[in-house]
């Protein structure tokens, strides 16, 4: 075997474990940086928000826990809220093409106007290179980072882990508590919970 | 309106019309629908006997690939939730939940079941259910169905059964449902095994000493975000008994005082673990766990 071949060989087991060997974000840690384009075809980096509150919401316009927040117009209403706020508020994709939730860029701008729906930016992640850094599990799962870059909350969007529009008045939503805490100067009383909703279809995805 | 068209209206309201037969032909053929699958609302006994308890049973038929959860879901979904409407003197208990299933892949992992299951719930019956000769039984299940998509169900269902004095006979149209309902459940830990769960850092130790060589085991956490459902869970076996080794969640951001659960070893024997967790050092199996646990840590926010 010539050498190069083998050598290609090796960068590509390197490349296939690379995802497993990467630490995920953890609350209380620095968030794992990340690149990505978005539905308006312009490249968004984390990075390049420190000093500003980040939240991401993993999303699946397919999923019935997503639809409860879009329908009722809970998630809209956060995202004019926070970014108003000058937080920073990225959407994130990571359905794997033929997946329930996997939109083109032009399918997503649409979404987006029918919905009026008004994040920073709705970055794409067909190949779940952001969903499996952060270990996201569910849409909606979501991540409050402060500026500093630091996690300082990861879980559910609020306490009513179900499909109803009726629960979302009566919740607790996790994502505001923690921004709220967070500048006022005060310590996040809840850090961490279990992201509720459906299982963020990866390529792999069978459920 | 053209012919051609009023004709094409005629044979999509005709195949409206056919679909909406074979649809109710479908649903009559066992309990109400739900998505991929049908509800029945059943009973262990064919008449309510003042005095004496009895089970209800919701019998889920899951068309194939499909799934409901577990208890404690696990990564995605949520489990069935029923609202009772039952008539005075009648009061249910917890539903007694059967060992679930692992349903997933390397990043996601879901707990529950799929195709046939039925979740019991023992109901106690009070003398004051007497005062009418038919009992109406009313249950809202909201529930939740998933294969590579989830679509949320809720129906109404309703079951009418007598009420008398006479001691309860069993239903023997229902008895193999309920049988295999049983069979499932978790078993409290037997007396004599010693079991301990050790706190490793980054996962928890759970260390059983069976007198008996165990070469299959795994464990179904009661509570959400203790330890990672997606992680792999290393059994090592010994001559008598065996180590699990279970990851701690990401979210796990305090030390817990105990691990409850179910352990399932080969042959899909399950048992309820309630165990306090310790820094260092084996303990004795105080199991005294029993399902009344298990359902507590969930039943409140379900109503």
């Amino acid at each position: 075997m010539k050498r190069s071949t083998l050598y290609s060989m090796l960068v590509a087991v390197v490349i296939c474990t690379a995802p497993l060997l990467v630490a995920a974000a953890k609350v209380g840690e620095t968030a794992p940086d990340f690149t990505a384009t978005a539905s308006n075809g312009k490249t968004f980096r984390l990075q390049d928000y420190r000093g500003k509150y980040v939240v991401l919401e993993w999303h699946n316009n397919g999923c019935p826990y997503v639809g409860k927040h879009y329908k009722s117009g809970n998630m809209q209403r956060l995202q004019k809220h926070w970014t108003g706020q000058s937080v920073v508020w990225f959407t994130i994709i990571s359905s794997a093409p033929g997946k329930q939730g996997y939109v083109t860029a032009s399918e997503e701008n649409e979404y987006l106007t029918k919905m009026q729906a008004t994040p920073t930016a709705a970055l794409l992640d067909p190949v779940g290179e952001i969903g499996h850094l952060y270990d996201a599990k569910t849409s909606p799962q979501m991540v409050v980072i402060n500026p500093q870059g630091i996690v300082i909350y990861d879980g559910a969007i609020d306490d009513k882990p179900t499909t109803d529009l009726d629960d979302i008045s009566r919740a607790t939503n996790y994502v505001s508590r923690a921004l709220e805490q967070a500048m006022a100067g005060q310590q996040v009383q809840t850090r961490a919970t279990r992201p509720y909703g459906c299982s963020v279809k990866y390529s792999d995805s069978t459920h | 309106m053209s012919g051609r068209e009023s004709s094409r209206r005629f044979s999509a309201a005709l195949g409206f019309l056919v679909a909406l037969v074979m649809c109710a032909g479908g649903a009559q053929a066992s309990g109400s629908p739900i998505p991929h699958g049908t509800l029945e609302l059943i009973s262990d006994n064919q008449w309510i006997a003042i005095g004496h308890p009895f089970y209800l049973g919701l019998h889920f038929q899951l068309e194939k690939g499909w799934h409901i959860y577990w208890v404690n879901p696990g990564d995605s979904g949520e489990p069935p939730r029923v609202t009772w409407q039952l008539p005075p003197g009648l009061s249910p208990g917890a539903i007694e939940w059967p060992a679930p299933r692992r349903f997933g892949t390397s990043s996601v992992v879901d707990f529950g079941y799929q195709n046939d299951v039925t979740l019991i719930v023992p109901v106690h019956a009070e003398s004051s259910v007497a005062a009418q000769p038919l009992a109406h039984l009313g249950a809202e299940i909201k529930v939740l169905v998933c294969r590579e998509m989830c679509i949320p169900g809720k129906t109404q269902l309703s079951l009418t059964l007598p009420i008398k004095l006479q001691p309860p006979a069993p239903d023997v149209r229902t008895r193999e449902l309920f049988a295999a309902a049983r069979k499932d459940l978790p078993r409290p830990a037997p007396q004599n095994w010693k079991i301990s769960v050790d706190d490793a850092t980054d996962s928890f130790v759970l260390a059983a000493n069976l007198g008996a060589q165990i070469m299959q085991a795994s464990f179904f956490p009661l509570a959400e975000a203790q330890i990672d459902n997606a992680a792999p869970q290393i059994l090592q076996p010994h001559p008598s008994g065996f180590q699990l080794t279970l990851r701690k969640s990401d979210r796990l951001l305090k030390p817990i005082e105990r691990l409850k659960g179910v352990l399932v070893l080969s042959g899909n024997h399950s048992y309820l673990i309630d165990m306090p967790v310790s820094k260092r050092g084996a303990q004795k199996n105080n199991s005294s766990s029993g399902i009344d646990e298990m359902q507590s840590s969930r039943e409140g926010p379900q109503k």
